[in-house]
């Protein structure tokens, strides 16, 4: 937690921080305040310093109220969390120039990552292999002609939607049919996992509730 | 009605496939859709010479022939595909019994009938696998045919040993199987392999009359009488062995406890109760059937949703029922064998249902349609990849428990896709009924029905072997006959073939 914006800062240390540890907090936020926020004076930042000492956490809620964190009710990480960003945010306002052309770098980065993630989005919809994959789903399922095959495809998929799944001509049913098998059976594949999630489930819950008995005495056997 | 003669009537009937017969309209008056049933040979024979007999002068006022009840049940308002007759079909209350009929849930005049339910509701089958061969039961048959009989109350008026109050029998009532899971009287895996997991979730216990739930109370963890029976069952014969070994049956020799039992005094309540509020509101709404025992409501009326709420409660009712048995007969094997049914491997295979009416989505004309499907004496046969079927039968099909007349053999069917169609993803239950209960009586003799099933080496358990005869196997049609129609038709696919070596029965 926090690696980001700590390594962003330059902490020492950012990596192996953690939050939950009371004395590594306090020392996190000790550090903010002298080489980052500096809000007090040297001499004011004492009640911070002991950080060993019990009076450390008025100081701390002190020290908020001072800062005028929107956070100073919220829970200890997200306290720290809003100084940090403080943090970061005057580290950035220090620097403007610096920093401007950084930013103009990451966007970039980020962007060709996100539509690899997702082939669909790469699509040339005018290519001709999309152009003759549409061509051919349309005839399977019978739409009409028209300039723009996404208008065409968007129809097909109308119609899947509607009615039932129409009967593919022989010639095309490994085209069809061999993807179809592959995707049902990794389906089935998923439910069973599903299933024995759930069964597993209802033997945790009986072991708490499960209680058959049978009382003989109550028998009868009929005409 | 108008009278014709037995060559007239047969105008109006078509073989359109060596397994399947239409129905015209006109066949009985005011027909909304066709009727179609499924026989061979054999079975058309038994089923024309009903029609036959009933055409003979002064035969009016008995029962009405299957044929005739199938067409009536397609003049009811809102009825859409077809009114389909199952092989093994034969006269009902209203409906035949191996009828099966969808109403159109989006058209307001559809209706709802306890009469395409049945009285026995949620009357089903459930099948209990273990890992132990014929050999090895055969030397203690006799002992563990008795430990079972001692374990399950059967018979008219039995009694169950299953102690419950009346608090206990209302979170019954609306949790179904989940109130078995949950006293820890079946395994998380019986619930998975349960048509609907064991629950119907519109089920609503204040629908239910007092008299019902007095009537019910005691009779949980009962098998009853007439047709229910419980049998150690051996795998006789596998035809299609990938769904059979998906099904856990590798082998032949293979032991199987086969439990046929349905909601007790509690359904027929319920039905008979519901038939009382329906006649009130057929007249209020002015709906009009060719027979009177066809009561209904609309679907959206007060009394069909009424019904709708305690027939759930009811097939609640009946799983709960075969859940506790499914217990007792584990604790009864375990006994015998001195091994924990774990370790015996008694997985239940399926469980299916017989009489019951459900919401169902099909394709109608093209059209994804939302369906009140009645099944009665028939069960849901869904095909592969089926959303609402267990995940480990995807691939297979639905398993269908086919229960044979006592001493004869039973089966295992799959679901398939032409079902689906054809027949809204319905085929057989059974034997199905080829004399009437009194008639068999006058036939046979008790006794020589006991001596031939001992002959057969089956072990019997009786609690009145003096009506042993109504269910002795003349009084049924052959299973294996139904069973093949239903094959060749293509609405199910054979898949296991079970032979009986002990039996306890009513």
């Amino acid at each position: 937690m926090f690696k980001l914006k700590l390594t962003a800062l330059g902490h020492p240390n950012p990596e192996s921080f953690n939050c939950e540890d009371e004395k590594e907090y306090r020392s996190v936020v000790l550090w903010l305040e002298d080489q980052k926020i500096r809000h007090y004076k040297i001499e004011d930042r004492e009640g911070l310093r002991n950080i060993d000492a019990d009076s450390w956490k008025e100081a701390y809620d002190l020290y908020q109220k001072d800062l005028v964190s929107p956070v100073s009710d919220g829970s200890p990480n997200e306290q720290l969390n809003w100084l940090l960003s403080y943090a970061v945010r005057l580290e950035f306002a220090d620097n403007v120039t610096k920093y401007k052309d950084a930013k103009i770098e990451q966007p970039k980065q980020a962007a060709p990552n996100v539509v690899s993630s997702n082939p669909l989005d790469n699509l040339n919809f005018s290519s001709p292999a999309f152009v003759n994959g549409v061509e051919r789903v349309c005839a399977l399922t019978g739409v009409g002609p028209h300039i723009d095959p996404k208008l065409r495809l968007a129809a097909v998929a109308k119609i899947l939607k509607t009615s039932p799944h129409p009967d593919c001509p022989r010639t095309e049913v490994s085209v069809v049919q061999q993807p179809a098998d592959v995707l049902k059976l990794l389906f089935i594949q998923d439910l069973r996992d599903l299933q024995t999630k759930i069964n597993e489930a209802l033997v945790a819950v009986q072991s708490v509730t499960a209680d058959p008995r049978t009382d003989t005495s109550l028998g009868r056997v009929g005409r | 009605m108008v009278v014709r003669n037995y060559n007239e009537e047969l105008k109006y009937l078509e073989k359109i496939n060596p397994y399947c017969w239409r129905i015209k309209k006109g066949f009985q008056p005011n027909m909304n859709v066709e009727g179609v049933f499924y026989v061979n040979n054999t079975l058309e024979k038994l089923m024309l010479d009903e029609l036959r007999n009933s055409c003979r002068p002064g035969m009016t006022g008995g029962f009405l022939p299957g044929v005739k009840q199938i067409a009536n049940v397609a003049a009811l308002p809102g009825i859409v595909g077809r009114s389909v007759g199952l092989p093994d079909v034969h006269s009902g209350y209203g409906f035949a019994i191996g009828n099966m009929a969808a109403f159109d849930m989006s058209n307001p005049k559809s209706i709802v009938s306890p009469g395409g339910v049945g009285f026995d509701i949620n009357c089903g089958v459930r099948l209990l696998r273990t890992n132990l061969h014929e050999k090895d039961v055969q030397p203690i048959k006799e002992q563990l045919a008795q430990s079972l009989f001692d374990h399950i109350p059967v018979g008219v008026g039995s009694k169950g040993i299953i102690p419950m109050n009346a608090r206990d029998m209302e979170e019954a009532l609306e949790m179904g199987m989940d109130w078995s899971l949950r006293e820890g009287y079946v395994w998380a895996e019986d619930k998975e392999h349960c048509e609907e997991y064991g629950r119907m979730l519109n089920a609503d216990p204040s629908k239910v009359s007092l008299r019902a739930k007095k009537r019910g109370l005691p009779q949980l963890g009962t098998l009853g009488a007439g047709n229910h029976y419980a049998e150690i069952q051996v795998v006789d014969e596998i035809y299609d062995k990938y769904a059979a070994s998906k099904m856990g049956l590798e082998r032949t020799g293979q032991v199987v406890v086969m439990i046929h039992s349905g909601s007790r005094g509690f359904g027929h309540q319920v039905a008979t109760d519901a038939l009382v509020q329906m006649e009130k509101a057929m007249k209020r709404d002015q709906i009009e059937v060719n027979d009177r025992q066809l009561a209904c409501a609309r679907i959206n009326s007060v009394e069909g949703q009424d019904y709708l709420k305690a027939m759930a409660a009811a097939a609640n009712f009946a799983w709960v029922n075969r859940s506790s048995m499914t217990f007792l007969t584990r604790q009864a094997f375990a006994k015998q064998f001195k091994m924990a049914p774990d370790d015996l491997d008694m997985h239940v295979i399926y469980d299916v249902s017989h009489n019951i009416a459900k919401i169902e989505e099909h394709v109608v004309d093209g059209k994804v349609k939302t369906l009140l499907v009645h099944r009665k004496g028939s069960t849901r046969a869904f095909p592969p990849h089926h959303p609402l079927i267990p995940v480990d039968y995807q691939l297979t099909g639905q398993p269908v428990l086919i229960g044979g007349s006592m001493g004869t053999c039973s089966y295992v069917l799959t679901g398939t896709h032409q079902g689906m169609t054809e027949t809204f993803g319905t085929t057989c239950h059974g034997a199905g009924r080829a004399l009437s209960r009194a008639k068999s009586r006058r036939n046979l003799d008790y006794k020589d029905v006991l001596t031939k099933l001992e002959n057969m080496g089956i072990s019997i358990r009786v609690a009145s072997p003096k009506l042993v005869m109504e269910e002795a196997p003349e009084s049924y049609k052959n299973v294996t006959d139904v069973v093949n129609t239903c094959h060749a038709a293509g609405i199910s696919k054979k898949t296991v073939k079970l032979r009986p070596i002990a039996v306890i029965k009513g």
